[in-house]
């Protein structure tokens, strides 16, 4: 991204190059603003640079609708902005009638990559949420507050000491970020099969920008074309698909007449899933409607099941959630879009 | 193979799997030849015996494996369907053992498990669905353990 506006960023992580990270926060008083930028903080204050993430769509989604898809998508200018969105902790005085101290902060992350290697966004954005969810969100409203009182013409010395306290958390949260992009891209990458089209030209962009892949495995090629060895066959050994989705959707059809929609799922873990919730809904005029609920007792693992649903005429939008009984965690939720589904049926 | 039992023990009961299509098809291909279920073949696709959960409906294929091979020896459909008084119905469908297999009770061990399976759905009562051809024979078989002829299903077959 920073090559497109001419300024590399130097530092010691050779994927900063890759990825901008934006982490922001709904200020009650000013609207969207960015806390901290990855690589560097400097676009912060350009227009245009900010454009795509002060307008992207996550922010006119709710928490829970948020929550309800793995993230939303912006695509601009050959990049692919990765939007997700929580809620964290807060002791912040905010400065809005009816908003407490205790009202949680509304935490946007935006990444954005190129769109020849969107598709580690996925997986990156997931990693990135959890991470900083785990670490930070009981400390971010800090750094919210520290930014706010750096405005301030005269500040006290407990004005100071908040903003330092504030600025050090900055650095952690950096460093994490630092720390998980540089660990995606040089450990978990590793452990994705490298026979898709998809995957392969992403590698391609990587060894074009300089990035050593020769730790990404290809289950089917057994050969070497080149000296960059995508592919290097002695290396199989050390890769295996760990960090890998608890369910994934593998074919969605629609049946007898447009009437039925046909999703198989499967459980891609190693292990039988017990209590789940499989819910179709659909939207219409911004309310959800349910029109399956199915509870599974036990689901075993690497079965694959199929959830025919009935098509709603005019509908052409479901959201497919998998759900854990107990703890109410969504572990799958994708859209389906019929017209789409339709064109690459044709 | 000699005609005697075979031992519960010999026998894996478990859900069908895309890998079982092959099986699966010859096992109703004879079924076909013999009874005329009305199989069409494009239609009993790989993903048809999968687990299947639909409003008001839930389908099971049970598959028989014998442990010591790995063959698939009898095949048994099973759906829980809701009817118009809100009851649940268990039917066992396309019910069919292997040619070799047949009279060792390899069907009996399927057939069994899938009532147990049904009761614990909560259905009310477990009807089968067979061919007309041949109906006395297994009317005796299934009477022996507590079923009964109670309705005739008659079926015109569109062109």
């Amino acid at each position: 991204m920073a090559e497109l506006f001419g300024s590399p960023s130097s530092g010691k992580n050779p994927f900063e190059e890759l990825t901008v990270i934006y982490v922001l926060y709904f200020d009650e008083a000013r609207g969207h603003m960015p806390l901290l930028i990855y690589p560097d903080d400097r676009y912060k204050d350009d227009k245009t640079f900010m454009r795509p993430i002060k307008y992207h769509p996550i922010w006119f989604l709710s928490v829970n609708e948020s929550d309800a898809l793995d993230h939303i998508d912006l695509e601009f200018k050959g990049y692919t902005f990765f939007g997700k969105k929580f809620r964290a902790y807060s002791r912040r005085e905010k400065r809005r009638a009816g908003l407490t101290g205790e009202t949680p902060e509304n935490i946007v992350i935006i990444l954005s990559l190129p769109n020849k290697i969107e598709l580690f966004g996925d997986d990156l954005i997931r990693h990135l949420t959890q991470d900083i969810k785990e670490n930070f969100e009981k400390k971010i409203f800090q750094i919210i507050e520290s930014e706010i009182l750096k405005d301030d013409v005269i500040k006290s010395p407990k004005t100071k000491k908040i903003i330092d306290a504030g600025d050090n958390i900055k650095k952690q949260l950096r460093e994490l970020i630092d720390n998980t992009t540089d660990h995606f891209f040089s450990t978990i990458i590793k452990k994705a099969d490298a026979s898709s089209i998809r995957m392969q030209k992403a590698i391609a962009y990587l060894a074009f920008k300089g990035i050593d892949v020769s730790h990404i495995h290809s289950e089917n090629y057994k050969g070497s074309f080149s000296s960059i060895q995508l592919f290097d066959p002695n290396k199989k050994g050390e890769v295996n698909f760990i960090d890998k989705k608890p369910f994934i959707l593998l074919k969605i059809n629609i049946a007898e007449d447009s009437q039925e929609l046909e999703i198989l799922v499967q459980n891609n873990s190693l292990n039988e899933k017990k209590g789940l919730v499989v819910k179709i809904t659909h939207l219409r005029e911004y309310f959800e409607k349910e029109i399956m609920i199915e509870l599974i007792d036990s689901w075993y693992a690497e079965e694959e099941l199929v959830f025919i649903s009935p098509i709603i005429p005019h509908i052409d939008e479901y959201i497919f959630f998998i759900i854990d009984e107990v703890s109410n965690e969504k572990l799958l939720s994708k859209r389906i879009d019929l017209n789409l589904i339709k064109k690459l049926n044709n | 193979m000699s005609d005697e039992l075979i031992d519960k023990e010999e026998i894996i009961i478990r859900n069908y799997r895309t890998s079982d299509y092959q099986a699966t098809l010859e096992i109703l291909r004879e079924l076909q030849t013999q009874f005329n279920i009305g199989l069409d073949e494009t239609k009993w696709r790989e993903t048809s015996g999968l687990r299947q959960f639909k409003p008001n409906l839930k389908r099971i294929t049970l598959i028989a494996e014998l442990k010591s091979t790995g063959q698939v020896a009898s095949m048994g459909m099973l759906e829980a369907v809701k009817n118009n008084l809100g009851q649940y119905i268990g039917y066992l469908n396309s019910w069919a053992t292997k040619k070799e297999f047949i009279g060792k009770g390899v069907g009996k061990i399927l057939a069994d498990r899938a009532i147990q399976i049904l009761k614990s759905w909560g259905c009310e009562a477990v009807r089968i669905n067979m061919a007309y051809k041949g109906v006395k024979r297994l009317i005796d078989i299934f009477g022996k353990v507590g079923f009964e002829p109670i309705i005739v299903v008659l079926e015109k077959k569109f062109d």
